[in-house]
């Protein structure tokens, strides 16, 4: 069984009108499908990746293998374990939010203004208690830091010092302080500049490699999605409608959606088209 | 055919906009120049911070203290526009921004904010100016019956659609699209995309397309201008641009571009080091020249000139010799 698997994973949202005003209009239920029975696997120390326009349900899904919000129907397993199971104990829990983490789109929204950078990379491995020991603590954030490519001096410094690119380097070293199994990448880099986002898919491949971390990365961009997966999975309207590794994908896509996706998607080297 | 060179429609010559803080000055815009000519679609592209919006806004007059037009002229069909853009503005040069829901009035019906602009800038009554808005809409691909509605009942793609109307309305020579499809999912900015470029098309309609997307500006554009740190580093006609880039920085900006490509997972980006340097820290010389891989030792002397009305950088002047 692979390493983080859903099976007929489904997340509805309740768009009726009030109970009273249905009665009187005879209208039914209107129910919102924002994922609708997604199967995928993701193999351990792989990147798998979720593509589709606004409304397709990614980040949906994204929150529900987080842990955030509870499918309608369905399971996410993590080596087996599954994160709305009741009798789950308290430490288990525990142990799985640990080991799985996100990153989200912007840097500047998911860190807090009023916290020294320090501070932000030390909150989880509080959370978690991983290091009780101050000093020790102080040395896992710089170990933090220059793992993404910042100095340790940058510890007390707040996150309106940094540039967009130097954000999401913070927001990775907070996903990485807990020591995670699997990242969640909720588009990292379309808040980013071209040559920043090269750096910051860079950095997040090294890591990969280091400590052979699992991700599931979510973005709308195909290219960036070519340069990070190793299975591509198409979603439109909650619905996966193909599955399949970058270069089927890329050269023989199946699905209607698909191709219309690589068609509409700019692509650098079409300069010739004009 | 006549050997005589089009008569550009706006020209740019050597503008500086200056940054006054307490009794420094910083340049955000250093000595740019280009030309637009009639018809064209010219991409303005580089990364935040580069001065692609600060172009656009000095086009329209819309420089504000503490920024002021230090020097250099701003040049449109023959007249010096850079002290009175309000004379152009909206009538020959209208704008469009990135986010549609901030562009357009919530509170007003989309056919009135029509008719608005275009009783300001044409002189017809208001039955008239109806038909024409209704036919406007129905050119962006809106349906004449939506005339009454209100901006919240359109989703994002059909309010940009609204708003090429509206930059359409009074018939401009000249459209300012700051970043128009950035919002958008990627079918439909290919729509707006197709849209835009087939109106002005039609219309003899000149295009600055500011966008920092290389895709974009590929797919669209007929010529491009790469800014960096407030600086012309090249420009020139896209296919040329992007498949042989000249300055250091336009190779480095397309080498770090993704591609879709089946085989890209196994190699990596290339990545440019560091960051643009900030206005207040811009070094001597040429502005890239602590990030280049190939300066010598000019490079961090003087400031190139545009070489050969292509790009902005000593390499080239040795290329030549």
């Amino acid at each position: 069984m692979s390493f983080l698997t859903t099976s007929h994973l489904s997340r509805y949202f309740d768009l009726s009108e009030p109970w009273l005003v249905r009665k009187i209009k005879g209208q039914p239920k209107k129910l919102l499908k924002a994922v609708d029975e997604v199967n995928i696997g993701v193999e351990r120390g792989q990147t798998y990746a979720l593509v589709g326009e606004s409304g397709s349900g990614k980040s949906t899904i994204a929150m529900m293998v987080a842990g955030l919000l509870k499918p309608s129907s369905g399971t996410v397993l993590f080596n087996g374990d599954n994160f709305f199971n009741p009798s789950l104990g308290k430490i288990k829990r525990m142990s799985m939010r640990k080991s799985v983490q996100m990153i989200f789109q912007s840097p500047y929204a998911s860190l807090n203004p009023r916290w020294k950078v320090g501070d932000i990379l030390k909150e989880p491995i509080k959370a978690f208690s991983l290091i009780e020991d101050e000093t020790n603590q102080i040395n896992r954030v710089c170990e933090l830091l220059e793992q993404v490519g910042l100095s340790p001096r940058d510890m007390l410094k707040y996150p309106h010092e940094f540039s967009g690119g130097q954000r999401q380097r913070i927001c990775i070293a907070r996903a990485l302080a807990s020591k995670p199994e699997i990242i969640i990448c909720d588009e990292p880099t379309s808040a980013l500049d071209v040559s920043v986002q090269a750096q910051v898919l860079n950095l997040l491949k090294d890591l990969q490699q280091a400590f052979s971390l699992t991700y599931l990365f979510i973005s709308h961009d195909l290219a960036v999605v070519s340069t990070m997966a190793n299975k591509i999975g198409v979603l439109k309207q909650g619905i996966l409608v193909e599955e399949a590794t970058p270069s089927k994908l890329f050269l023989r896509p199946e699905h209607d959606y698909t191709k219309m996706l690589l068609s509409a998607a700019p692509d650098i080297s079409n300069a010739s088209r004009i | 055919m006549t050997s005589k060179p089009v008569k550009p429609l706006l020209e740019i010559q050597n503008l500086d906009v200056t940054l006054k803080n307490r009794d420094s000055y910083f340049k955000a815009l250093d000595d740019l120049s280009f030309n637009v000519l009639p018809g064209e679609i010219l991409g303005l592209v580089g990364e935040s911070g580069a001065g692609k919006s600060m172009t656009g806004s000095a086009i329209l007059g819309l420089i504000e203290p503490p920024l002021f037009i230090s020097k250099g002229k701003i040049i449109f069909k023959g007249k010096r526009i850079e002290e009175n853009a309000i004379s152009v503005r909206g009538s020959m040069i209208s704008m469009i921004f990135q986010d549609p829901l901030v562009s357009l009035n919530p509170l007003r019906k989309i056919g009135d904010q029509l008719v608005e602009t275009i009783r300001t800038h044409i002189n017809i009554d208001k039955a008239e100016a109806i038909t024409y808005a209704k036919n406007l809409l129905e050119e962006v691909g809106i349906d004449r019956e939506r005339f009454n509605a209100y901006p919240h009942t359109f989703s994002g793609g059909m309010r940009q659609r609204v708003v090429i109307a509206l930059a359409l309305a009074p018939n401009p020579s000249l459209i300012i699209a700051d970043e128009p499809t950035s919002a958008l999912d990627v079918s439909v900015q290919a729509l707006i995309l197709a849209l835009l470029k087939r109106l002005c098309k039609e219309r003899g309609t000149s295009i600055i397309l500011i966008t920092h997307d290389m895709g974009v500006i590929a797919e669209t554009t007929d010529r491009v201008a790469v800014l960096y740190s407030g600086r012309l580093s090249e420009i020139g006609k896209t296919s040329e641009v992007l498949n042989s880039p000249k300055h250091p920085y336009t190779q480095g900006l397309i080498a770090a571009t993704p591609r879709i490509d089946a085989d890209s997972l196994k190699t990596k980006l290339y990545q440019i080091p560091g960051t643009m340097p900030d206005l207040s820290e811009i070094p001597d010389g040429c502005p890239f020249h602590q990030r280049c891989s190939k300066s010598i030792p000019k490079c961090s002397e003087n400031n190139p000139p545009l070489l050969y009305d292509r790009a902005s950088c000593w390499l080239l002047e040795k290329e030549s010799v």
